[in-house]
């Protein structure tokens, strides 16, 4: 019988993951492995960059999100359609005390902090298993906005809104039925189309 | 569901526009921006809003000003006052003067997400509350009895049936086929004083003479072949309650003189009795005819027509009321949907229009015929415009080419009309905020035609 599934259509890498700061070299791989399973997309690693100093809020002692993100923007090079930093600051955005991660909806850059991830509400060290977990949710999540995925719903859904690490940790490493397919469409367009 | 509400989001900084439009838009929200107090305002003078997130502190106009506004032009709408500057004071201030609730910048992301969910889920239950109470105010308007109709025609027509109902007097129904006499003539007795007794109608053109005799005044054993049995006719039947004639222009001349006597006399005896029974009824009668054409014909006696004629009301046809139009084939889906179980929803906007441009010759009847056949073959949740074609197929007639402006003109109108004025209604339809339907009511001075046609405000 004929085999009827499609070819896979991006072979060349299409995510960069950079190193921010002191990103350590073992969470950078973890979540480029996990990027490149779960979406089935070439994942590529890019040489360690400094965090911008104009992303640093002297006042508030944490990054400015979206300035990290600028600065991730810019650095986006063909082949590369999406850049997705890694780091270990305390990320915040003027509004917010704080968040795990940030992206630009349906744009190029994303971003994870490992700062609030090694913590349990607590105040407990996590396991380096659940951290990990943690981690790569995170950055799963914060990519698939940059693929123009909102918040869903469905609380089974890696999309799902987690602001805080106890949800982050009953979230499953998957995307709902619906999440998935639009994730599948998105990747499937040509490059420059959103 | 999240995508249908629009948030605003006034701030004069950039960047925190950015994070919250950002966030917003992530959790799947239709997000605009303003820069300023002035700009939010004008924002929302354009576009409908349902939360608007509003910075206390501006360089232009502050945002309690800027709340002032909104609590006076669009008190539907929910205002989040966020703030880094914040006091007990001010968050005071900002309650009294209407904000739903308040922020102090930074905040943790599950209180915007927590908060944002928990006033939108307020705006819901007031939206859904303003439909139904909508809906109750509109059903109680246009329902009268089994009759419906918002219409001026139909609501005149209300009044003069409690006037009719309060006195004993016959009444002659004039309308064309279709209209509903016979709820008229329902409507009648169930609001007068003889509701507890019965309401018997006969349709005077469907029998042949001698069936409609014994039909209505009964027959005695072995009055004619075939009578086995004696048989109360429908006068006997209407004792102490309402007797309905309709198509009374079709009774035969020598009937009309037996009834005339039955009406004077109140007395009969059945076919082949010779018992006189005495009867107690009020008489309605109905008929499309021109009775006054008929008796000039010799078709029908004028005395019999004086005596029918005590009460005479005029039932207007459908196309004189075709704002009732919407609400008929609303009341005609949900009983076909009902009977015929199947999920149809609604009626397309364009099929509703659709409707709204046919004459109706059949009037109510032919309404409710179209909407039973096209619930019975629709095959999605919404009536479109191609399940309504077969009535145009005979009597379609091209419309003379209109220029686009005059077309949106009609079509305003006509939302405006079927929606009986209700301007946040009409704007929903047309899917357009209430100050762009304000503007073009004034610019095409829709206000003024209809006072011209219609007499109203």
């Amino acid at each position: 019988m004929e085999d009827r599934r499609e070819e896979p259509v991006f072979l060349e890498p299409v995510v960069s993951v950079c190193p921010l700061g002191d990103a350590t070299a073992v969470d950078v791989r973890v979540v480029a492995a996990n990027v490149q399973a779960v979406f089935d997309l070439g994942v590529d690693i890019l040489e360690r960059s400094p965090l911008p100093e104009e992303a640093f809020l002297a006042d508030r002692r944490q990054y400015d999100a979206a300035a990290v993100l600028r600065h991730l923007d810019a650095m986006v090079r063909p082949p590369f359609r999406k850049i997705l930093g890694v780091t270990t600051v305390d990320l915040c955005i003027p509004v917010f005390t704080h968040v795990f991660g940030e992206a630009h909806l349906g744009g190029r850059a994303a971003v994870v902090s490992s700062f609030r991830l090694r913590t349990n509400e607590n105040g407990f060290k996590a396991s380096i298993e659940t951290y990990t977990h943690r981690l790569i949710k995170v950055a799963l999540h914060e990519l698939a906005h940059t693929r123009n995925l909102v918040h869903c719903d469905n609380p089974r859904c890696l999309m799902h809104f987690s602001p805080k690490v106890n949800h982050l940790d009953r979230l499953p490493i998957l995307f709902c039925e619906r999440c998935r397919y639009l994730l599948t469409q998105d990747w499937r367009r040509p490059a420059g189309m959103g | 569901m999240v995508g249908r509400f629009k948030i605003l989001v006034v701030d004069d900084e950039l960047i925190v526009r950015e994070s919250l439009v950002g966030w917003l838009k992530k959790g799947g929200y239709q997000v605009d921006t303003a820069a300023g107090g002035r700009e939010a305002i004008s924002l929302l003078d354009q576009k409908d809003f349902d939360l608007v997130f509003l910075d206390i502190k501006m360089p232009d106009l502050g945002g309690i000003e800027v709340l002032k506004h909104i609590r006076v032009r669009y008190p539907q709408t929910m205002v989040v006052m966020i703030t880094a500057y914040g006091s007990v004071e001010t968050a005071v201030e900002a309650m009294k003067s209407g904000a739903n609730d308040y922020l102090m910048k930074p905040f943790e992301p599950e209180q915007l997400t927590l908060l944002v969910e928990k006033l939108l889920q307020q705006r819901r239950i007031i939206e859904e509350n303003l439909l139904l109470r909508e809906q109750v105010a509109a059903s109680e308007q246009v329902r009268y009895g089994d009759l419906i109709g918002s219409a001026d025609c139909m609501q005149r027509l209300f009044d003069l049936i409690e006037e009719v109902a309060a006195v004993d007097s016959p009444v002659l129904l004039r309308g064309e086929t279709g209209t509903g006499k016979e709820l008229v003539a329902k409507a009648i007795h169930s609001k007068s004083g003889r509701r507890y007794g019965p309401f018997i109608p006969i349709n005077c053109g469907g029998f042949t003479e001698t069936l409609l005799e014994s039909e209505l005044f009964g027959h005695e054993i072995g009055s004619f072949t075939g009578a086995v049995r004696a048989k109360k006719g429908r006068l006997e039947l209407a004792q102490g309650g309402t007797l309905f004639l309709d198509e009374i222009g079709e009774i035969p001349l020598k009937m009309q003189v037996d009834l005339l006597r039955v009406l004077e006399e109140k007395k009969f005896h059945r076919v082949g009795g010779t018992r006189d029974i005495p009867v107690d009824f009020r008489l309605i009668s109905a008929t499309h005819r021109d009775l006054a054409r008929e008796i000039e014909q010799r078709n029908f006696r004028q005395d019999f027509f004086f005596r029918l004629n005590v009460i005479d009301i005029e039932i207007p046809p459908l196309r004189k009321r075709k704002e009732d139009v919407p609400l008929l084939a609303d009341h005609f889906l949900k009983k076909f949907r009902r009977e015929t179980n199947k999920p149809v929803e609604g009626i397309e906007a364009d099929a509703l229009e659709l409707l709204m441009s046919y004459e109706w010759p059949g009037n109510v009847r032919e309404l409710e015929n179209a909407m039973e056949r096209s619930v019975v073959l629709a095959k999605g949740r919404y009536l479109r415009k191609e399940d309504f074609a077969f009535l145009f197929r005979a009597t379609a007639v091209p419309e003379e080419p209109r220029s686009l402006q005059e077309m949106e003109k009609r079509h305003i109108h006509r939302t405006l009309k079927s929606c009986g004025w209700n301007i946040s209604r009409a704007a929903r339809i047309l899917e357009i905020n209430r100050t762009t339907l304000h503007n073009k009511i004034r610019k095409y001075r829709l206000d003024a035609v209809e006072r011209e046609t219609d007499g109203r405000p």
